[in-house]
C-alpha cells in the first residue's frame, strides 16, 4: 500500500508542556484510520500540526511524498488535505447552498457548480434545508454539512475531529455510512473519535495517542485486547 | 453492507466538468443579483431605474447650487461603499479610511498643481491618486492581516494611522514643505489645484461644482455600485463573506484568507482614495482635518446607519445621512455632529443591522406579500 | 558636570514620555484588558477630568483635591455611560466600540456648544529647577512620580484587595464567577467606572500643562492606543513595559528629530510589534515565562 501521510519525529511544546513527543506515524492510502486516546493526549494538536495551524518545533510531515512541514494551511488544503472540525466550522449566517458554493467554487462554476452542490446536498441528507441558514440546522445536520463542505476541496485525505460528537445513535449510524461511502470513492480517512462502537463501525486501523506519544497501533481487535490501552483509559492517568 | 439511507449512485459527487456555454459577460451580468446583495427581480430593477431617471432629471428642476451640493454628497459614497466591503462584507472594522482619502486627496493636488490640467491630465492624476490610496491600504493591510491582528486591533491601528497622518500634514506649514510647485501649507491645507477637466475641441470643459460634475459623478456612482454588486456576488465576494463568518473554515477550504483580506482592504482603500481625489477636485482644496478624528468617525456613521452588510443599504444610507447632516448644518455643524453621534448610538443599540437595511428587508417582505 | 547635565536631560525626556504614556493609557488599558472593549470616548473622559479639575481649582480648591474631583466626576460619568449604553452591548464588542465613538462625538461637540471653544486654564505650578544651563519643569517630575505611584496603586488594587480578586476572577471565567455568586454586571460597571476615573485622573494631572479645548482628548488618543496595542491585554506585564520601550523610542526620536518623528516612530513600532508578536508584549512575556 502507498503511504499517503508520513510524519516523522514530530515535536511540539507549548510553554513547558509537551503536546507532541517524537511522533512517528504513517497513514496508508485508502484506509479508514482512527486516532484515539484520553483527553489531553494531544489528538487535536496532532491534527493542527498536520493542518499547519501550529508549526512543529521539529520533525517533518510528508503528504503524498512531498514535504509540507513549512506550508501554510491553505496550501496544504490545496494539495488534497481536508478537515471537519470538532465544533461545526460552518458559515452560520449563510444558507446551506451558499456554504457549499464557497466550498466548491475553487474549481467549479455555473452549471457544474450547481449540479455538484445538488448531489452533495442529497449525499448529506439536507435536501429540505437548502435555503436554510446553516446556523439554524440541528447539530447533526451541521456536522453533515461540514462533511459535505470538506469534500469540496476534492481531498485525498479527510481529517475528522470527533465527527459524531453530540449526535443521536441514528445520526451516528448515518454518519458512519457516509464515511464508508466517501472512503469507497477513494478518500483516505483519519478520524479522532471517542465512541468505541463507532470506531469499530468505521476503522480498519487504530492508533492510540497518550501524552503526546504514539502508545499503541494495530487493528481494532488488537487495540481492544491491548492491556496497556485498558490501563490508560481506566487508570485515570490522563491530565 | 446494507446502507438504506445513502442514495446509491455510481455518479461521482463532484460533477464531471461540462463546457460552459455562457459567455463571460453573461456570467458577470447574472451576478448583478445574488446571495450577497439585497434586491432582485423586475420590481427592484424597475425601482432602481426610476431612481436613476429621477436623478438624471433632477438638475432640470433645481438650481445649480443644489445640484452642486448633490454632487458633493455623491463624492463621499465611494468611501462609504469601500468601507461597506471592508467592514460589512469582510468583517474587518477599519476606523481609518480617511487616511487613504487624505493621501489620495493630497496626491491629486500635488500632481495637478505640478503638471497642470491640459490634455485631460486631471483624470490621470485621479487614477494615480486612487492607485496610491489602494497601494497604501494594501501595505497597511499586509502588516495587519499577515500579522494576524483582528477585531478591535484593526480599528486601533487604522485609526492611529489616520491620526498620525493628520498630525504630519498639520505641521507642514513651512516653505520647506513642498513637492515640486505644490506647497503643503500645514494646518491650512492645500488649495488652488484645477478641477477635473474634459478635453474638448475649442477649450477644455472645467467640471466645477454644478450640472456637468453632477452628471459625471452620477455615472461614476452607478457604475461603481453595479460593479461592486457583480464583484460581491462573484466567487471573490463569497469568499470575503465566508472569511467574515468563519476565517478558520475559509482557510481550511483552501483559500488564502490573508491575501483575500488584504485585497479587500486595498479595494476599500482605493475607493476611499477615489472619494478623496474627487473631493479635492470638487472644492479645489484639502486640509489635514479631513484625516482627523471627527472626519474618521463620519464614514462609520454613514455605513452603520445605512447598513453595512448590504451595498445598496450602504449607498442609500450614506446619501440619506449626508443630506440630513447638510440640513442640520444650518443650525451649526456642532449640532449636526451631536445628532450624528446620537444617530450612531441609537443605530447600534436599536437596529444593529442598520436603519436602511432593516427598512429594506421590511419593504421586501411587504412587496413579497403583496405579490402573493 | 557636562555629562551629568546631558544624562539628566535624556532621563528627563524619557521620564516625561513614560509618565505621559502610563498615565494616559491606564484607563484605556484597564477597560480593554478586563472587558475587551476599546473605549473611543477615552479622550473625552480625559477632557472631562481636565475641565472639572481646572474649574474646581479656579474656584479655590487646592490642586491635588481638584484633580481627585476630576477623576471622581469622570468615574461617575463612566459608570452612567456603562449603565445606559455599554451594558446592552456586551455580546457585541465591536458595536460597543462604535457606540463609544458616538458618545465621543456627542461629548466633544456638546462641550463645544455649552462651554465654548476654549476654557481658561490653570498655570503649571511648582516653577522650575535648573540642571546645568537648562531649566526643567518641576511639575513634570511630579507627574513622573505620579505615573510610578499609579502603577503601584493599581497593582495593589488588583492583587491585594477583595475587588481586585473578584474582578480578575470575573474577567478570566465570567460564568464561573457568576456561579459563585459574583454580581458580574456590577464588576463590569465598576471596572468601566474605574477606567473612566483613571482617564479623568490623566486629564486632571495634565490639565495644568495644557490648553483647555474640547478636542484636547485627541492629544492623548494615539499614544494611549499605541501603548495598549503594543502591551496587549495585561496592564502590568503589558502596558507598563510597553510604556518603557515606547518612551525610549519617543524620547530619543523626539530629541533628535522633533515631536512629529517621535509619533511616527511610535506608529512604526506598533506595526512592527503586531507583525512579530501577535497578542502584544503581555502574550509574549507570558509565553516565555512558562
Amino acid at each position: 500500500m502507498t503511504e499517503i501521510l508520513s510524519v516523522s519525529k514530530l515535536n511540539k511544546k507549548f510553554g513547558g508542556v509537551t503536546v507532541a513527543n517524537d511522533i512517528d506515524f504513517t497513514l496508508h492510502a485508502g484506509t479508514m484510520h482512527c486516532l484515539i486516546g484520553p483527553n489531553g493526549a494531544g489528538k487535536s494538536t496532532f491534527f493542527r500540526l498536520i493542518l499547519g495551524e501550529h508549526a512543529p518545533d521539529s520533525g517533518t510531515i510528508l503528504f503524498r511524498g512531498a514535504d509540507i512541514t513549512r506550508l501554510r494551511s491553505f496550501e496544504r488544503i490545496r494539495r488534497g488535505i481536508s478537515v471537519k472540525f470538532q465544533v461545526p466550522g460552518i458559515f452560520k449566517a449563510l444558507s446551506v447552498r451558499q456554504n457549499l458554493d464557497v466550498a466548491f467554487q475553487h474549481h467549479l462554476h455555473g452549471h457544474n457548480l450547481s449540479s455538484t452542490v445538488k448531489r452533495v446536498v442529497e449525499f448529506t441528507n439536507l435536501e429540505a434545508e437548502v435555503e436554510t441558514p446553516a446556523g439554524a440546522l440541528s447539530h447533526g445536520q451541521q456536522q453533515w454539512l461540514e462533511i459535505g463542505m470538506a469534500v469540496g476541496v476534492e481531498p485525498t485525505l479527510l481529517l475528522l475531529d470527533e465527527p459524531t460528537a453530540g449526535m443521536s445513535p441514528d445520526e451516528t449510524r448515518k454518519t458512519g455510512e457516509m464515511l464508508h461511502d466517501l472512503n469507497q470513492r477513494g478518500i483516505t480517512i483519519l478520524a479522532v473519535e471517542h465512541d468505541m462502537a463507532f470506531v469499530e463501525q468505521i476503522a480498519t486501523q487504530v492508533t492510540v495517542l497518550h501524552f503526546g506519544r504514539i502508545f499503541a497501533e494495530g487493528t481494532i481487535a488488537e487495540i481492544i485486547d491491548h492491556p496497556g490501552v485498558q490501563d490508560i483509559y481506566l487508570g485515570g492517568s490522563d491530565e | 453492507m446494507d446502507r438504506p439511507d445513502t442514495p446509491h449512485t455510481d455518479e461521482p459527487l463532484v460533477a464531471e466538468t461540462q463546457i460552459e456555454r455562457r459567455s463571460a459577460l453573461a456570467i458577470w451580468i447574472s451576478r448583478l443579483e445574488g446571495p450577497q446583495t439585497m434586491g432582485r427581480g423586475p420590481v427592484f430593477w424597475a425601482t432602481a431605474a426610476l431612481v436613476v431617471l429621477a436623478a438624471i432629471l433632477y438638475p432640470l428642476f433645481s438650481d445649480p447650487f443644489a445640484v452642486g451640493n448633490s454632487a458633493y454628497f455623491m463624492v463621499w459614497t465611494f468611501m462609504a461603499m469601500g468601507l461597506g466591503v471592508v467592514w460589512g462584507y469582510t468583517g474587518a472594522l477599519s476606523f481609518g479610511q480617511t487616511a487613504f482619502f487624505g493621501l489620495a486627496g493630497y496626491a491629486y493636488g500635488v500632481l495637478t498643481i505640478n503638471f497642470g490640467a491640459a490634455y485631460g491630465f486631471t483624470w490621470i492624476a485621479l487614477m494615480i491618486s486612487v492607485a496610491l490610496g489602494g497601494l497604501f491600504a494594501m501595505l497597511i493591510g499586509y502588516f495587519m492581516f499577515y500579522g494576524r491582528i483582528k477585531g478591535v486591533f484593526v480599528g486601533i491601528v487604522t485609526l492611529s494611522v489616520t491620526l498620525v497622518l493628520e498630525t504630519f500634514m498639520a505641521q507642514t506649514a513651512g516653505p520647506q514643505w513642498r513637492i515640486g510647485e505644490a506647497r503643503l501649507n500645514g494646518f491650512n491645507g492645500m488649495s488652488g489645484m484645477p478641477p477635473l477637466t474634459i478635453p474638448w475641441p475649442g477649450g477644455d470643459v472645467l467640471l466645477y461644482p454644478g450640472v456637468g460634475l453632477y452628471y459625471v459623478l452620477l455615472a461614476m456612482v452607478v457604475l461603481c455600485y453595479l460593479g461592486l454588486r457583480m464583484l460581491l456576488n462573484a466567487p471573490f465576494g463569497n469568499v470575503l463573506v465566508a472569511i467574515r463568518e468563519n476565517p478558520e473554515r475559509a482557510e481550511m477550504l483552501g483559500y488564502d484568507t490573508r491575501a483575500y483580506q488584504m485585497l479587500s482592504f486595498a479595494l476599500g482603500g482605493a475607493l476611499a482614495g477615489l472619494s478623496g481625489a474627487l473631493y479635492t477636485a470638487w472644492g479645489q482644496y484639502i486640509t489635514p482635518s479631513s484625516m482627523g478624528l471627527t472626519a474618521a468617525a463620519l464614514p462609520i456613521v454613514w455605513v452603520a446607519v445605512g447598513g453595512r452588510r448590504d451595498i445598496t443599504a450602504t449607498l442609500l444610507g450614506t446619501l440619506a445621512v449626508l443630506f440630513a447632516f447638510q440640513l442640520l448644518t444650518v443650525y451649526g455643524s456642532q449640532y449636526a455632529l451631536i445628532v450624528m453621534g446620537a444617530l450612531l448610538l441609537f443605530t447600534v443599540l436599536l437596529t444593529p443591522e442598520g436603519l436602511i437595511a432593516t427598512a429594506m428587508r421590511w419593504l421586501g417582505r411587504l412587496v413579497g406579500r403583496a405579490k402573493r | 558636570m557636562e555629562f551629568f547635565a546631558a544624562a539628566f536631560a535624556m532621563a528627563y525626556q524619557f521620564g516625561d514620555a513614560f509618565a505621559f504614556l502610563v498615565i494616559s493609557c491606564a484607563g484605556l488599558a484597564i477597560i480593554f484588558g478586563m472587558m475587551g472593549i476599546i473605549n473611543l470616548a477615552h479622550g473625552e473622559f480625559i477632557m472631562c477630568g481636565a475641565y472639572v479639575t481646572a474649574s474646581t481649582a479656579r474656584m479655590g480648591l487646592p490642586l491635588p483635591l481638584a484633580i481627585l474631583c476630576g477623576a471622581l466626576v469622570a468615574g461617575i460619568v463612566g459608570m452612567l455611560v456603562e449603565r445606559i449604553v455599554i451594558r446592552h452591548l456586551y455580546q457585541r464588542p465591536l458595536d460597543s466600540i462604535i457606540a463609544t465613538w458616538g458618545i465621543s462625538l456627542i461629548a466633544t461637540q456638546g462641550v463645544l456648544i455649552v462651554l465654548g471653544s476654549t476654557m481658561q486654564g490653570i498655570g503649571t505650578p511648582l516653577g522650575s529647577i535648573e540642571v546645568g544651563d537648562r531649566s526643567y519643569s518641576a511639575y513634570r517630575l511630579v507627574l513622573m512620580a505620579a505615573a510610578v505611584a499609579l502603577l503601584i496603586g493599581l497593582y495593589f488594587l488588583f492583587y491585594h484587595t477583595r475587588f481586585g480578586v473578584i474582578a480578575r476572577a470575573t474577567i478570566q471565567r465570567p460564568q464561573m464567577a457568576q456561579a459563585l455568586g459574583v454580581d458580574t454586571r456590577r464588576v463590569y460597571g465598576l471596572t468601566f467606572g474605574l477606567g473612566a476615573a483613571l482617564a479623568g485622573l490623566a486629564g486632571g494631572l495634565y490639565a495644568p500643562t495644557m490648553t483647555m479645548v474640547p478636542t484636547m482628548g485627541a492629544t492623548f488618543i494615539v499614544e494611549s492606543f499605541v501603548t495598549v496595542v503594543v502591551g496587549g491585554a495585561d496592564i502590568f506585564v503589558g502596558a507598563a513595559p510597553a510604556a518603557v520601550i515606547l518612551a525610549a523610542i519617543r524620547a530619543s526620536l523626539t530629541a533628535w528629530y522633533g515631536q512629529l518623528f517621535g509619533q511616527i516612530g511610535l506608529l512604526i513600532a506598533v506595526i512592527v510589534v503586531i507583525r512579530v508578536m501577535p497578542g502584544g508584549l503581555s502574550a509574549w512575556i507570558k509565553g516565555t515565562r512558562q
